[in-house]
Formats: structure tokens, sequence, C-alpha cells
């Protein structure tokens, strides 16, 4: 019996075509990304192979979602095939096996849902032949297949998926007999599964987010996080671990619903409820004579009857049960995310009203869309659905305010929603005690944004529903319009907003500058695109099809006769006012400003490279004095530039030419004594001055370079968010022309330069000893200047400050305008900040340096707390590494397009979203805003004061460094030293990360290559595990004698080999084994507890004894890694409690085998024991380092 | 006196299928009755004059309103029961009539009012006015359709096979109600149901092929068949035997055996006898020119 059903349910759905299409358009997606940049399942495929058992991986797991719908059909199906052809009664009341009917049935669905599944396969494999074989990517970006990738992936995720799934959706559908609850059911399952997500985004709770995830893909991207790229290449997903317990959990899960709707099931139909209507007796109305009528006709009916019918519409949308279900999911993603609040490396940032409106733009969006296809074309159907069109038809109103009306609800069904959200936001700020609630932020968030592309949308999606003249078609070209018209428009390469549906400059809300450079543009195209949304009502108005279904070649002509002309006229005004607000778009961001597109940007980078990478070598001068003159007009967002100019010739000949890259933008202007301009490339922006008489070596001259930007109209995109009212931030790279080839032009991607015929980038230098070449230039200035003076004037409007780096030297108004003078206290590296803003100073004298914070008057909260911070580095660095030889210190609040903090001499302008807004009151004393301002202070001295040479292991110098002296001033705040394990956690994930995702090399820490991933977090982890190995003394006294004979020094420049014959010397004997390990050669090390037990001993104390294991790994640049004899010093140790916060004894013992134990003597009762319990080696599974102690 | 003069009215479908085949009729005020058997053209002409489809060829004058040229004037002045008249689900009665009385132009919220309650109380649903319609039966569907063609102040009032699923009661009432308005406006009224134009209209044309093949009143009609229509009780055998030899009209059931009645200048004899013509007799001699058995 159970064959019987099973067989049957297979082989009705193998003749139907959903199982095909389903199949198909699977495998054409996964084929696509494949084959394709273009198309990406779950981000780019990165340096690994395109077939990658991990690519395979992710593309199933993610499909497994899609999958999920295309399940609920055959779930569904399967359930309520019998009631919806009414057969229930006939087959049920045949002697068949409730066994057989209900598992049968069951499990034909189950097979049948994974087919489409077998798409990802197919699209691969596919992929794989064909991509190579028609040249649309190489043969070397594929690997072998591996045969267990797919039979893993599919009883891994496809058919457990599957089977958790149906689980729920066949009971439901049993239960309810009802589609759209069935459908509801698989929405509940994406739901939650999104909701389980947003609540654990801390990796602190990564492992409970992997298995209370319903399909896997967070218990395997745990799972692999750290994976190298040859583990991505190779390695497919086992039957081990978090992924296998998670399996268990959920298909367990399943069969508890199974056999409960089983147990529940059954073939009787229950009794149905009557109901007892009740007849009220009411006094009948009567009235004899019809009342006199006065029917009218014109404005006023007009607008009664767009009221009427926006009120029918609107009531409709909301009693529906779709809308319902669509708007809970909303609200309930969105409360789910605020759950989750804003974290910030283990802090929270004050719930700011622009974060709240970014949430609620992103809780919202998905929704918004699927009402707005949804019920734009019931709307349009709704009349004809309900068999009333004829009469609606017959009466006398204008189509146009039908259309209009059914536009209307639907925008004010978005608003309302939107305005719902608006409350949950409010209401959440303040459950959290935060006040400065900005309604008109929100208001006008909405009216810029939202709003406008509700109206637009629902203008397209109408004339869409009435042109199709056919509900799904409809459906369909309204979901194509706005996912594939992107794509479209990305394949053929156009950027411009005027012909994305709704495109305009994006707005990002910064409490410093407001809706910034992109409103004036923002408003104009939302003016040119509601005017196209309405003129797309008024052709839907006049193309409704009225009466009887006629083609649209019929309604054309219907049109053209009916159409009365004041209709007519209106249309052809909006005609003309949409086409002459395009014009006017057309004239600002196409001709006023223009703008290359990615496509075009990539031909110039190749272009560039290839025509003028001969002169990468060409001897030039070097800049070796510089004065600024900057004149910002932040309202007007002008800025006019003149700069001073003194070269030298350090080389050994004569340089009788001048070469430049300049930037159009900036129209420069050149002042250079006695040349001639004698080449220049408009449009690869490359000039060559000649010089009537060589520069010799030795000799100087002086020359004038004068820039500007000259803001006019409006752009395409949002334009230059550096210059603008409120927090201008440019620096000296930005605004003059690049002295010689500009290398940082050239395309990086290996595979797009492949495309151009570019043969992969050039690697940095390999470090050398006792270099001469490539050590006359360091990797910030890139051989252009060394230590030199420099001088700023600096103007702004009346009500900013003008910051550059030094002391100010004079300041005064002129001409309504503020003046500045600044002059660096010590020569130093030309690079230079340029900033503007309505400032509030908080300052504070520290010897004699001038603390100065430089705010935003709405973010004073942790102004005093960042003065602390500062002095404290200052305090710690001077004592270790030397003398500070600027007389300030200034944080220099700036909008949040960037989310950095950057150190220029003496002056580091930081993100008002990194630092300002982070809610400090219940922080730790050792907390990230601190970090961050540890780590610029210490870009003082390392960077500014010893900058390595531009080559391999040039960062390690200041990156590396500013980590760890963060570090030190971090550890000095508290006295447990577990609180540092807190800190250094996301160092240990910034690195295994990184690695993992490394689309080149690995490099040793010693040769890094300016990977961030390796000196800032590799770094970071390595230099705080040495200090504590040797001793923090040790090491700051060889970073102190490093500082010493290199600080501010002519070329040559450091080497991080120079740095380490300072560090050999501090080492002993005993760890010099550390200096390879850690800096030369790439080691990991796979720590773990196996037992841990403790006894009572009769004096009171207590001998813990444990059994560890412990390898050491080396692995190579690509990823491979092999296990080495261990011979080292590692740390054990007993916590007193449960969450590893009190540190109850550590010893540090020596492992010489990989399996080892020890016992030793606590004095109180010990809870847990651990192997490295601060967690200074690197291990990509810390967690079994920890076990709880049992008692023997 | 309202008039509505349709000539040369034709309409082709794209599928070849003549719906309207040169068809003129001039209609007074009154209840005009539209015959014709599924098929004829009636719906197209009607929906053709409530504005709703489009014609080929010919013109519709209502008074001085172009009906093919000037939808929205005609519309002013226009009640239409379609022949599947539905609601939106969860409205009621009252929601619906009033909507439907502000789209016809009846701007006076307590004239609204006042009609909306008048015409619910004369199709017998003042009770269940606040009740959602779509719960309603479909003899309850009908009469609110009813009620909402009578919105307004309409000249020309067309409703297309009005009567179907109503209960003989309900019919009763709703003739009542037509011949009240129907007084000093048109009427149009479809049907294939013979007795409803007998009762209720003074003139009428039959319909068949998109043609009117009589137009006229019905009096005038059967007194044009008066001693030309025969019956004859025949065995089922018999049938295709009398088919041959006479013009049958119609045959029908009568306890078991077959009924016929044929057209005869003459008294056919052979066991005819005559009868007086009814709106039947012309009805099927109208349409059944080929004389065959249906």
């Amino acid at each position: 019996m159970f064959k019987t059903f099973f067989l049957s349910e297979i082989k009705f759905s193998l003749r139907q075509p959903m199982v095909y299409i389903f199949l198909v358009l699977i495998g054409l997606l996964v084929f696509a990304a494949t084959v394709s940049d273009n198309v990406q399942i779950g981000g780019t495929v990165g340096n690994v192979f395109r077939n990658a058992p991990h690519v395979i991986t992710m593309y199933t797991t993610i499909m497994t979602i899609f999958g999920l719908l295309m399940a609920t059909a055959f779930f569904n199906n399967a359930a309520l095939k019998d009631f919806d052809n009414d057969f229930n009664e006939i087959l049920f009341s045949a002697p068949i096996s409730k066994f057989g009917y209900f598992f049968g049935r069951f499990c034909g669905a189950l097979l049948l849902s994974t087919i489409p599944m077998l798409g990802v396969y197919i699209g691969m494999i596919l992929g794989s032949i064909l991509g190579p074989a028609f040249g649309w990517v190489d043969a070397d970006r594929f690997g072998p297949f591996y045969p267990e990738t797919f039979i893993n992936t599919y009883f891994l995720f496809v058919l457990p998926n599957m089977f958790f799934a149906g689980t729920i959706i066949f009971a439901m559908a049993n239960k309810w007999k009802n589609t759209v609850i069935s459908f509801v059911g698989s929405l509940v399952i994406i739901i939650g599964y999104i909701i389980a997500g947003s609540l654990m985004s801390d990796i602190d709770n990564e492992s409970l987010a992997a298995l209370t995830d319903t399909f896997g893909i967070r218990a395997y991207s745990v799972y692999a996080k750290y994976f190298t790229p040859i583990e991505k290449n190779t390695l497919s997903p086992g039957f081990t671990g978090l992924l296998l317990i998670n399996r268990v959990i959920w298909i367990a899960a399943g069969l508890v619903i199974l056999i409960t709707s089983y147990l529940t099931f059954s073939f009787k139909e229950k009794n149905k409820k009557i109901k007892v209507v009740k007849e009220a007796e009411t006094p009948k109305y009567r009235l004899v004579t019809l009342p006199k009528l006065h029917t009218q006709f014109n404005l006023i009916t007009d607008w009664l009857q767009f009221k009427s019918f926006f009120f029918t519409n609107f009531l409709s949308i909301v009693k529906s049960v779709t809308f319902k279900i669509l708007f809970l999911f909303s609200a309930i993603i969105l409360i789910a995310n605020l759950f989750g609040g804003f974290e910030y490396f283990g802090l929270q940032s004050y719930p700011l009203t622009y974060k709240m409106i970014d949430l609620i733009t992103n809780a919202s969006g998905i929704f918004v869309i699927i009402i707005l296809v949804f019920f734009s074309g019931e709307l349009i159907w709704r009349d004809r659905d309900s068999k009333i069109n004829e009469v609606v038809d017959a009466t006398p109103h204008t189509s146009f305010i039908s259309m209009a009306a059914k536009a209307l609800s639907l925008v004010v069904i978005t608003t309302f929603i939107h305005f719902f959200f608006i409350l949950v936001g409010v209401t959440y700020q303040l459950i959290n005690g935060y006040t400065r609630i900005e309604l008109i932020v929100y208001l006008l968030d909405f009216v810029y944004t939202s709003l406008l592309l509700y109206i637009i949308w629902s203008g397209v999606m109408i004339m869409v529903q009435v042109l199709v003249n056919n509900k799904y078609i409809g459906y369909f070209i309204s979901i194509a319009v706005i996912f594939v018209w992107s794509i479209v428009l990305n394949i053929v390469d156009v950027q411009s907003n005027m012909l994305a549906i709704g495109g305009r400059p994006s707005l990002e809300y910064s409490d410093m500058n407001g809706f910034g450079p992109g409103l004036t543009g923002a408003m104009w195209f939302n003016t040119y695109w509601f005017l196209f949304s309405l003129l797309c009502l008024l052709i839907a108005g006049a193309l409704w099809n009225r009466g009887s279904i006629s083609s649209l070649m019929q309604r054309l002509k219907i049109a053209r006769k009916q159409v009365p002309q004041q209709y007519r006229l209106i249309m052809l005004v909006t005609l003309f006012a949409w086409m002459g607000v395009a014009g006017f778009v057309y004239y600002n961001t196409q001709v006023l400003n223009t703008y290359k597109t990615s496509d075009e940007l990539e031909q110039l980078s190749a272009s560039f490279e290839k025509k003028y990478k001969k002169y990468e070598k060409v001897n030039l001068p070097k800049i070796t004095d510089a004065k600024y003159f900057i004149d910002l007009f932040p309202y007007k967002r002008d800025v006019q530039v003149r700069a001073v100019l003194q070269y030298t010739n350090e080389t050994n000949s004569p340089i009788d030419s001048l070469h430049y890259n300049i930037d159009e933008d900036w129209k420069p202007e050149f002042f250079i004594p006695n040349s001639d301009l004698v080449y220049e490339d408009k449009e690869l922006g490359y000039l060559i001055f000649q010089l009537r008489t060589p520069l010799q070596p030795g000799d100087s001259m002086e020359l004038e370079i004068e820039t500007k930007s000259v803001s006019q109209g409006f752009e395409n995109s949002a334009g230059n968010t550096g210059i603008i009212h409120n927090g201008t931030f440019l620096n000296n790279f930005e605004i003059l022309p690049a002295l010689g080839y500009n290398e940082s032009m050239e395309l990086s991607d290996k595979n797009t330069r492949k495309k151009y015929g570019l043969k992969p980038k050039d690697r940095m230098p390999e470090l050398e000893e006792n270099c001469t070449e490539h050590c006359m230039a360091n990797y910030l200035t890139d051989g252009r200047s060394d230590f030199i003076n420099v001088e700023t004037v600096i103007s702004t409007s009346a009500d900013q400050i003008a910051i550059a780096p030094g002391s100010l030297v004079r300041k005064w108004e002129e001409n309504g305008r503020n003046y500045y003078h600044y002059k660096a206290d010590h020569p130093s590296q030309n690079f230079y900040s340029f900033i503007s803003a309505k400032y509030e100073i908080a300052t504070r004298k520290w010897n004699d340096v001038d603390i100065e914070v430089y705010y935003d008057k709405k973010h004073g909260v942790n102004v005093e707390l960042m003065l602390d911070a500062v002095e404290r580095s200052l305090t710690y660095y001077t004592e270790n590494f030397g003398q500070y030889y600027h007389q300030q210190c200034r944080i220099i609040e700036f909008p949040r397009y960037e989310t950095f903090a950057q150190a220029f001499p003496g002056t580091m302008p930081y993100s008002e979203s990194i630092g300002f807004v982070i809610n400090l009151e219940d922080a730790e004393e050792n907390n990230i805003v601190d970090a961050v301002i540890a780590h610029e202070m210490a870009h003082q001295w390392w960077a500014h004061q010893v900058v390595g040479a531009n080559m391999q292991g040039g960062t390690m110098l200041s990156e590396s460094f500013a980590e760890y002296s963060s570090l030190m001033t971090m550890k000095h705040l508290t006295n447990n030293p577990m609180k540092m394990r807190e800190f250094l956690k996301y160092d240990h994930d910034r690195y295994l990360r990184g690695r993992s995702g490394e689309v080149d090399k690995e490099m040793p820490l010693y040769k890094v290559e300016n990977q961030m991933y390796i000196h800032y977090g590799k770094g970071s982890v390595i230099l705080y595990a040495l200090q504590d190995y040797i001793g923090e003394d040790k090491v700051n006294t060889a970073m102190r004698n490093f500082l010493e004979e290199f600080k501010y020094q002519k070329p040559p420049y450091p080497t991080s080999l120079d740095f380490m014959k300072y560090l050999e010397p501090q080492i002993p004997d005993s760890l010099n084994y550390l200096i390879d390990d850690w800096f030369k050669e790439i080691t990991l090390y796979d720590n773990r507890l196996n037992e841990a037990s403790y006894k009572e001993l009769e004096n009171g104390k207590y001998e813990v004894r444990m059994n560890i294991e412990s390898y050491k790994i080396k692995a190579d640049t690509i990823g491979n890694e092999t296990r080495v004899p261990i011979n080292d010093w590692i740390d054990i140790g007993v916590f007193s409690d449960k969450d590893e916060e009190n540190l109850l004894f550590e010893k540090r013992v020596k492992i010489d085998r990989p399996e080892m134990s020890f016992s030793f003597v606590v004095d109180s009762l010990p809870a847990k024991a651990a192997i490295d319990p601060r967690h200074l080696l690197i291990d990509r599974v810390y967690d079994d380092n920890s076990k709880t102690l049992v008692l023997e | 006196m309202n008039k509505l003069i349709i000539h040369n009215l034709s309409k082709t479908y794209s599928n070849g299928v003549v719906a309207l085949d040169q068809v003129s009729l001039e209609i007074e005020n009154g209840m005009f009755g539209l015959l014709g058997p599924n098929g004829a053209g009636k719906s197209s002409l009607m929906r053709t004059l409530a504005t709703l489809q489009e014609a080929d060829s010919g013109t519709a004058m209502l008074d001085d309103i172009d009906v093919l040229n000037q939808p929205g004037e005609v519309r002013k002045v226009l009640g239409y029961l379609p022949q599947e008249f539905g609601v939106y689900p969860k409205i009621t009665a009252l929601q619906l009539l009033d909507h439907l009385s502000i789209l016809k132009g009846i701007t006076n919220s307590r004239e609204r009012k006042e009609l909306v309650r008048y015409l619910l109380d004369k199709v017998n649903l003042y009770d269940k006015r606040n009740k959602s319609v779509k719960g309603f039966s479909g003899g309850m569907k009908q009469r609110v359709g009813i009620a909402q063609a009578l919105i307004g102040n309409p000249k020309l009032i067309i409703a297309d096979e009005p009567t179907a699923g109503l209960d003989p009661g309900e019919r009763n009432r709703f003739y009542n109600l037509l011949a009240d308005v129907g007084k000093e406006v048109i009427v149009i009224l479809s049907t294939h149901i013979v007795d409803d134009i007998r009762e209720l209209c003074t003139k009428m044309a039959i319909m068949n092929l998109g043609r009117i093949v009589y137009h006229g009143t019905p009096q005038k009609a059967i007194d044009a068949l008066n001693g030309k229509v025969y019956q004859k009780v025949v065995t089922r055998e018999e049938l295709p035997d009398y088919a041959r030899h006479y013009s049958i009209i119609s045959n029908k059931m009568v306890g078991g055996r077959p009924l016929i009645h044929v057209f005869s200048e003459s008294d056919p004899g052979a066991g005819f006898e005559q009868v007086n013509p009814n709106l039947e007799d012309v009805f099927f001699s109208k349409i059944n020119t080929s004389n065959v058995l249906v």
C-alpha cells in the first residue's frame, strides 16, 4: 500500500511540468553563477575554484531555502490533491491503509522535492564543462570534482532540509487543508531561520546560532569559517561535529512533527460547524417614493469617486489574510533585529535615529516589494475576480480616477507599515532610555526615500498589470522589472539612475551632515520618477480594459477614439513636465557632471597601465617642502587649493622632466618655472613637463600647483562625500595631482587583469637585508617625499573650524571667513588631512601637549573618556617608546560616510559612527573606543616617527606595532588577564577568517604584504603573546631601540629584519624557536583538553589532573597544513568559575609529546581546567581547550 | 419621451463569430423585451449599448447621445445589470450600493443614504443591509444587482437575464419594480424565458444568429401566426418522419410522448389539431426557420 501511494505520487508529479520547471530554474541559476561574475549566489566565489566543494556546498545550502517554496508545492499537493479534486470521499471510503496513504504520499513528495535541488549539481557540472569550453571562464578556475561532495551535501542538506520543512508543511496542510496556510508554514520556517540568525550576531553565540539553524547553513559556516583556500578546494562537508548534531536535532524534530501529524490524521471529515444564524427582528424600513435625486458630474464628483474607490480598495487590502501575514512577518523581523541591538565589538551603539532608519528600511524592504507586487495585481483584477467589473465599468467615472485610487491605496498601505515601524523604532529608543528622538528625521527619511519609492513602484506596477492584462504574467513582469532589470543594466554597463526605476543618489543620514550631498540630486530624481509614475498611471487610465476583454491593440484603438481632449492635455502636460525634468536631470548627471561606469574605469586603468607603466622607474625629484593654501566653501561644496612645493633632486643624475598623473575633477593648473608641457593625455590624465634646464643632483626648485573642486548642479550618485556642508575631510593625495606614474591606479584582481591581457600584478618587493633601492621609499609616501616641513593656511566659512596638522600659528577673520595658519612642529611625513565642520572642542593639557577633541555638539557623551584614552596612550608610549614630537593630539570627528579612524601627524580624524555614538556607560575599562584611540595615537610613533620601507613586512612596523601598543594600554587598565582574552578573540577571529578568504598568498608576519588580517589580526596576537612569553619590557626595549635608530631618518627606511635584529637579543635561548614559528613562518596550534579531574586533598587543597593533546602545525602560503613535532612552552591552568572569568592557577609547561598529562595542587575549589587558558596561541578550534573538572 | 435608435449595428469577433449583423431597432420608453436563444447576440447588443463593447459599424443614438462615441455621456444615464453580477468580498450591501451611487454621480450624501435605503427596501434586503454581500445567496445577490441598476436617474436600463436565479416571488417583485420605473425610461430586458416578455413588455424583438428576426409588439407576432399552428402527439419513432414532411416549430414532451407544433398555412390533416398560437410558437417559428428538430 505504501508503495502504491509512493509511486503514484511520483508518477503523477513527473507527468506535471512543475518539477521540471523548478529543476531547470535552479540549474540555470547555478549554471549562470558558475560561468559569470554578474550572477552571485551568497557572495563572490573569490580565489577558490568555481566548482570547489565549498562553493558547491554554499550553493546547495542557499538553494535549499528557495527549494523550500518548491517543496511547499509538492507537500501541499500530496496532502490536498484528493480534497481539492473532491476525490477524498470516494478514496477514503475504499479500504486503504492509513499508514500507506500517509507515509506513501509524504515520502513521494519528499523525494520529488529533492529533485529540483539536483539542479545545483547539474548546473555546476554543466558550467564547469561549458564555461571553459566557450571561453567564458578560464579553465584554471576549475578544479576536480569529488563524488563525496554531491553525496554528502545531498544527505546533509538537501534531504534533511526538505524532510524537516516537509513535515511542517505536510502537517499543516493535513490539518487546515488550505494552500495559503501551507505557504504560511514555509514562510514561518524561513522567518525562523532569519530570526535565529539576527538574534545571534556576536561570535560568542556562534555555536548556539549553528544549532538553532533549521537549514544547517550556519552550522556549516561555523564548521568552515577558518577553512584555508586549499581546504575549500578539497574538503567536502562531513558527518561530524556541530553540523552532525544540528542535522540530528532537526531530523528528530521533523520526526516528532510527522508522527504527531500521523496520529491526528484521520480519513473521516470532521463535522463541519454549522452557524446558527439568528434573524434579528429589525423594524422594516418603508419609503414609498424614490427620493428626488440630483446627480452631478464635476470635480466634486471626481473627488468623491476617488475617495470611494480608495476606501474600498484600501479596506480590501487591509482585510486580506495575505496582508496581515506579510505585515506580521515584517514586524517580527524588525523586532527580532532590534533585539540584537547594534553590536560593535562587544559594545552597543546608542539607538540613534539614523540606525533605526537603516533598520526600518532593511526590515520593510522585501515585504514592501512583495506587498506592492501582489496587491497591484489584486487591485487591478479585483473587479473582474469579483465579477462586478461590468457594473463598475458602466458607471460614469474616469478610469484614471480608479487607477489613481488603486495607486494611492498601495501607497497608503505601505506608508501605514512604515509608520508602524517608526512607532516601533521610537518605542525601542525610549525603552533603551534614549531620548534624542528625531521625529523630523524619521519623517524626512520617509518622504525622501521610501514614500517616493512606494509611489513610483505603485504607478509602474499598475501600468504593467493594465498593459499585460493577465494577472500572473503581470506578476512575472513586475518581478522581472524589479530584479532582472538591474542585472540587465549591469550587464550592458549602464549606471544612470535615469534608467533604474526609482533610482536616485543614495542618501545616508549623518548626525553631522544631515542627508548628505546626494539630497538635491535625490529630490530631482524623485521628481523625475514621480512624474514617470504619474505618466504610467495616466497611460494605465487610458488603456484600462473597460468592458469586455480586448487586446492591447484594440484598447489603443478605443483609447484613440474615446480618451477625452482634457485627458490628452493632462497626459501631454505630464509628458512635457517629465521630459523637461528628464532633460534637466540628464544635463546635470550626464553633461555637467560626468561619471565613468565601472567597466569604463576598469578599461581606463588597464590602458593607463599599458601605456605608462614604462615611466614607473623614471627619475623624479622629491617634495622637500610643502605649503598648502586651501579655501573651503562648505556650503557651496567648493574647494580651492594652491600648493607651493619645493622639489629636490635626490638622485644621482639630472632630472629633465616631471611626470604627473592628474584627476580631471580637480582641474589642476601647473606653474613650473622654465618648463614646457610636452605631453598631455587628457583621457588618461597623464602629463609630462620638460624642464628647460634639468634639475641637477642636489638642486632644488620651487613650483606651484593650483587645483579646485567646484560642485555644480547634482550628480548621478551621491557625489563626493569628502566635500560637504558639515564635515569636509580631504587629504593631500586627493587634492594634488600625483607626481609620476601612480601605481595605485593599476587593476589588482588577477582575473580582471587577465581579461585585459595583463599579467598578475607585481608582488611587493621581496624582503631583503641591507637593501638599497627598495628601501629608499616608504609605503606611506612611496618615495615622493620623506620627513618634511609642512605649513597650511586654510580658510572656511564663518561658522566652521578648519583643521590641518600642526600647531595653530595664527587665526584671523577676513571677508566673513575664518582663516587658520598651521605649522607642523617637527618634520613629518607628507600625509596631511584638511577638515572643516561646526565643532565643539574639549581640551586637556598633558605636560606640554594639548589634547583636543573636536566633536559635533550632539556627540559629547564619550568625549571625556576619549581624552582619558589619549592621555593614557601618551603616558605609556612616552615612557616605553620615546618622545612625542608634536605639541597637540587631536581627535576630530567626521561624518559616517567612512567608518575608520586615521592618524595624520598629531591629528586623528575619527568617524562619528565608531566612537562617538557607542554606549560606554556600562563598558569595561578596556573597550574598543579606547583601543581605536590608542591605536591611532600609537601611529604617532609607529608610522609617523618610523615607517617601514615599501616592501614585504613594512606594515608590521606600523600597524602591528600600533595594535600591540594599543593592547598594552588596555592591559594596564585591567587587572584581570581574562578581560584581555575577551578583547583578543576579535583579533584571533580576524586573522583566521582573513586567511580563509585570502585570494593570493598568506605571508608570514615579518613578510606581510599590506594584508590587514595579518598586520592587524595576527600581528596583535603574536606580539601580545610574545610580551607574555618574554616580558613586556623586553619587547618594549626592542621597539624603543629600533625606534631610536630609525626615527625621523632619511632613507634608507628600515625593514622588518632591522627590527628583528633588535628583538632577537631580547629573547632567551629557551624561546628562540618563537622567532621562526611566529614571525618567519606560519604556525598554528591544535590544543585540546581531553580529560580533567580533581580531588580534594586532606590538607584542604585540591589536586587537579589533566590530559591534554597538543599539535603544532605549519602552513604554507596557500593553506596546506602539516603537523610538526612539538617542543613548545604552553600554559595550562584552572578557573574557579564556569564562566572562565577568574584564573585560579596558571603554569607554563613544556609540551614535547602530542599527548601529555599534568597534575598540580591548587588552594581553592577549581571549576574548569584549560590548556592555553588566556588564548595566547593561534588555534582554529579554541572551544575544546577547556573542560569542566570532574571529581575523581 | 426617450428614444434609442440603433442603426445597422454590426460586430464580428476576431474568431469570426458574427455577434451582431446589421441590427437596427427603435426603442422608446417602456419595457422592451429582447428574446433569443443562447448565443443569438443579445448580450453583445446589450454590452454594446452599455458601452462595454465596441461595434464594428453602425450607430446607436440615445436621444442626442451617440452611444458608440460618447460612452461617458451614456454612462451618466445608464442602469446596467449584467448577466453575471458578482460582489466584492468583505463589504456590506449598504457599502456596495453607496459606493456605486457615488460612482453614478450622486454627490449629496443625504440623498444617497435615502436612495440606498429605498432601493434595499424595494428589493427586500433592508434588514440584511449590514451583512457582507459575499454571504448572500444567488437570488439575494441578484436583487442587489437589480437595486444598483436603478441607482441614479437612468434614462436607459439594460438588464441582461435579470430573473435568472430568482424564485417566483422574487421575480414578481422584480417585475413590479421594473414596471414602476419603466414608465418613464427605456428598459431593455433580455431573456430566453418567453413568459417574462409576455407578462411585461409592450414591445419586443427576437434575435437569432446576430440578426433581428422580429421587431414589434408581442401581440402582433402572435396574431400573425393565428390559424397557422397545429399540434399533434406522436411517437418518438415517427418524429424524423414528421420532420421531413412538416415545418416543425417545436416539440416537447407531454406525458412522456412528443407533442409537436407545426406551421402550416392550411390544415395539414393527419390528426393535427389547430391551436391558438402563443409567444413560444412565435419564438420558435422565428428562430427555427430551417424547421429542424429541437
